[in-house]
């Protein structure tokens, strides 16, 4: 059995005046409250962009010391943007295996202090640096392409796949760790300057700096938020060129069809998912069958994602798009998130009654996938 | 192109310039870069096959975020080709975004990939451009 019983978000932003060990350990502090350093067996860290980018290495134990945990056991996991939901994946394990009773798990990532052109750089490293990593891919290119063909393979226009950001962006406007909190119209997006055509600017996640941390412990059922239920995951093919269908999420569905061998999940009433853009968050909805193939879209665009739509809700927290896309933390302000969501406690826009939730982080365009499941324990 | 190292660029060469790719003796497929081994089932049993140069455009996105070194190219047409054997994932040269459409035939070039200012770096290898009609 494995609890959260603490959590706490910076608010995703540019954050000039703050280095990542500063992120980490503010976030790290207000998840613990007052623990001691006896208290914690592990610190497990995820960052991705902070190795792209040649910060830090051995960041866990340089973020240990500088936040009071000397002393205690601390390693990083890296595994691109989904980064986060693999450090909560391992420390649930060392959890599990009766290694550790308690553990912090701290994501962080500053994308802010590079220039935009050099993060280009970085973010094409999610994709097969020796395949088609060598072409200028950028960020979004690879998932232009995929937008285009299920553009064309379902019939789907533009405008319909526009309603993905206008819902995020709706979604994150009560959320306070939100990055962008302000409505958008689906008709916006279209007129937003291209970044990797057909995908605008608006399809894509902000730029900021963020952390988020998590306490994760075996016991302590009494005063945890919530139940972490299970954490699955997948590798896939290193290309969408090596997939017979592109517009399947092998990783993802395997990650899923793992999930739901080992529980058995209830009706769903959130989840947040990785879009990092427009296409992987319709991809990855289809991939969970939450909608036939080809339709997810159409879907989002009649509410039945939305708050009092049919289906769950997904992404109360205004998702990658407006949340923000702190890479390695990302995944960790995904726990974070549903975990008060089912605690009845999430400040922005809350899912009444929502007992059953799901985290989705998926790297590129699918070389692995996690999924993670938590229950209430109300 | 993301920093790649000389002798990494040196090291992939070969397929780069020629479209070598790899070809599995247990399944058949087919898959490009080659590989330690199959992506599809896993055998290590390769033969090495060179791809065909015509194909057909899947799909393009045409790239504006790019990195610094690639801003004066922008943006760059990637592209989705299939090659009836295999699909890549390549560039579309000698040719503006509109020039370009789903289905259209397109043919592998030899062209510079990238010049990395930084690290003195340069790339060699196939794009594809698109066929002349006769
Ligand atoms: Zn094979």
């Amino acid at each position: 059995m494995a609890y959260i019983t603490g959590v706490s978000m910076i608010n995703v932003d540019r954050h000039y005046d703050k280095g990542v060990k500063k992120l980490a350990a503010e976030a790290s502090s207000k998840a613990l409250e007052d623990a001691e350093p006896e208290a914690l067996d592990y610190i497990v860290v995820s960052s991705s962009f902070t190795y792209a980018s040649d910060t830090q290495l051995d960041l866990a134990s340089y973020i240990a010391s500088y936040s009071g945990f000397r002393g205690v056991r601390a390693l990083t996991v890296e595994a691109g943007e989904a980064s986060g939901l693999a450090a909560v994946g391992v420390a649930k394990s060392l959890i599990d295996s009766g290694l550790a009773s308690r553990v912090l798990v701290v994501g962080v990532d500053k994308l802010s202090d590079r220039p935009t052109w050099e993060v280009y750089r970085y973010f094409s490293k999610f994709y097969d640096v020796e395949g088609e990593g060598i072409y200028s891919i950028g960020m979004g290119g690879i998932a232009g392409i995929l937008m285009r063909l299920y553009m064309e393979t379902f019939k789907v226009d533009r405008l319909t796949l526009a309603y993905w950001p206008a819902l995020m962006h709706s979604n994150a406007k009560l959320n306070p760790y939100a990055m962008l909190r302000f409505a958008i119209t689906p008709e916006k997006v279209l007129e937003a300057p291209p970044l990797a055509d057909p995908i605008t600017l608006l399809d894509s996640f902000p730029l900021g700096d963020g952390a988020a941390a998590l306490v994760i412990e075996g016991s302590g059922k009494g005063n945890a938020l919530a139940e972490l239920v299970a954490v699955e995951s997948a590798t896939g093919y290193p290309s969408i060129a090596l997939v017979e269908d592109p517009l399947r999420i092998e990783s993802l569905e395997r990650a899923y069809q793992r999930l739901t061998r080992k529980v058995d999940i209830k009706n769903v009433d959130v989840i947040e998912l990785h879009d990092s853009f427009t296409i992987m968050g319709i991809l990855e909805l289809e991939a969970l069958r939450l909608a036939e193939r080809g339709k997810a879209a159409e879907a989002v665009s009649r509410g039945y994602f939305s708050l009092g739509g049919e289906g769950p809700v997904v992404n109360p927290s205004g998702g990658l798009k407006a949340r923000g896309h702190p890479i390695g933390a990302t995944g960790v302000y995904q726990v974070a998130e549903v975990s008060l969501q089912l605690a009845g406690e999430f400040p922005g826009l809350k899912v009444p009654e929502s007992n059953h939730g799901l985290t989705v982080s998926v790297n590129g365009s699918g070389s692995n996938a996690y999924i993670a499941y938590l229950r209430s324990v109300r | 192109m993301t920093g790649l190292s000389v002798p990494a660029v040196w090291r992939g060469r070969i397929h780069r310039y020629r479209l070598v790719a790899g070809k599995c003796n247990s399944c058949g497929r087919i898959h490009y870069p080659p590989s330690h081994s199959c992506p599809h089932c896993g055998s290590r049993g390769l033969a090495e096959v060179e791809l065909p140069r015509m194909g057909r455009l899947v799909s393009y996105s045409i790239v504006y975020s790019v990195p610094s070194e690639s801003r004066s190219k922008a943006p760059v047409i990637l592209g989705l080709v299939d090659l009836g054997v295999a699909r890549v994932i390549s560039e579309i040269t000698d040719a503006g975004p509109e020039d370009i459409s789903v289905g259209m035939q397109v043919e592998a070039v030899f062209r510079r990939i990238t010049e990395d200012g930084e690290t003195g770096v340069l790339v060699y290898g196939v794009k594809f451009r698109p066929v002349k009609e006769a």
